[in-house]
């Protein structure tokens, strides 16, 4: 006998981020799925928006990590409370890694809850957590290629960083057709070249940032 | 190896239908998903031969339904369905194109089961 379905396989994990979504509107609290490839500057935007909105945003980090917690320990370092997840092997997060991770973390007592994924290009965009917005980062060494070459996680990103520009003289990147492409993936992404390292260009990802958490906080 | 994860989900499915409509056994299982959505049947087969053992879909055979890649070429006024996306139009080398199919998320459309 034939049984027609028509059912999302990752239904289950969706239901566990609309729970986890509930509580932090709950909360008030503004979350962000930040996304890229291994080593392409993730941490260090962590460390870069804490210093630029310390002083007007309670902030709290969850870091994903296949093992080892040294990413946790640099937020930490900023005086900033901050929990590790290790998948174990796992290549992404989901909503309910993320829902065990939120008892350790003071929800009342934070604004911006910045969740940083696992380094990778493909599983991390298919798992939704309950985030408000996902955050992507593309670097200019891993070349202009990628938004074609993975397509899903540029449709699911809000908005994209295009990062280490400082690098731009020294690598073939054609910021041109990695823009273009983007765009015509997800149209009306929001795209910010930036350097993480010298502080190039953040201004514009820290004004779209806070506009977009002012928008969600005040309804 | 997001197909581990998947295959986890899909055999959850199963087992939720199954609790509702009760059935002994799965034969086929009937998945689409788009072509530029990174998963990989092969891979998927063998993460679903191994975590379906036990199960009431063990055995089950999968049936893959996979989705086009399809974008609109501004230029020519019309989708078209390249192998791959390359960010340009296949038929006049344009790049003014947007993307509108092929990373559709996995679903299980239809399984066909014994022992209702």
């Amino acid at each position: 006998m034939k049984v027609r379905v028509v059912q999302n396989v990752l239904d289950a994990n969706d239901r566990i981020a609309n729970t986890n979504r509930a509580l932090f509107d709950e909360k008030n609290l503004y979350v962000m799925n930040l996304m890229s490839s291994p080593g392409a500057g993730k941490t260090t935007l962590v460390e870069r928006t804490i210093l630029a909105l310390r002083e007007r945003f309670r902030i709290s980090v969850i870091e994903g990590d296949i093992q080892d917690t040294c990413d946790a320990d640099r937020v930490a370092a900023l005086g900033i409370p901050a929990v590790q997840i290790n998948t174990g092997g796992g290549c992404h997060l989901d909503g309910n890694m993320v829902r065990e991770a939120l008892a350790d973390l003071n929800l009342d007592e934070t604004d911006l809850l910045i969740v940083e994924n696992v380094g990778n290009l493909v599983c991390p965009a298919e798992f939704r957590i309950g985030e408000n917005d996902k955050v992507m980062i593309l670097s200019v060494p891993e070349g202009a290629d990628k938004p074609a070459k993975y397509p899903l996680m540029f449709q699911e990103a809000s908005v994209l960083l295009i990062n280490k520009i400082d690098l731009l003289p020294y690598v073939d990147f054609d910021l041109a057709k990695a823009r273009r492409d983007a765009q015509a993936i997800h149209p009306g992404i929001e795209i910010f070249e930036v350097s993480c390292k010298t502080g190039q260009g953040l201004e514009g990802w820290i004004a779209w940032l806070t506009r977009r958490m002012e928008t969600r906080r005040t309804g | 190896m997001h197909e581990l994860s998947l295959v986890l989900s899909l055999l959850e499915i199963v087992e939720e239908q199954a609790s509702r409509a009760p059935f002994e056994k799965a034969d086929s299982l009937l998945l689409s998903f788009g072509r530029l959505s990174c998963i990989d049947p092969q891979a998927l087969q063998f993460a679903f031969s191994v975590q379906a053992r036990g199960t009431r879909a063990e055995g089950a055979v999968l049936r893959f339904d996979i989705r086009p890649v399809t974008i609109y070429c501004l230029h020519c006024e019309k989708e078209l369905s390249p192998p791959f996306f390359t960010g340009a139009c296949p038929a006049c080398g344009g790049v003014e194109v947007v993307l509108t199919g092929g990373t559709e998320e996995m679903k299980l459309i239809e399984m066909e089961v014994d022992g209702c």
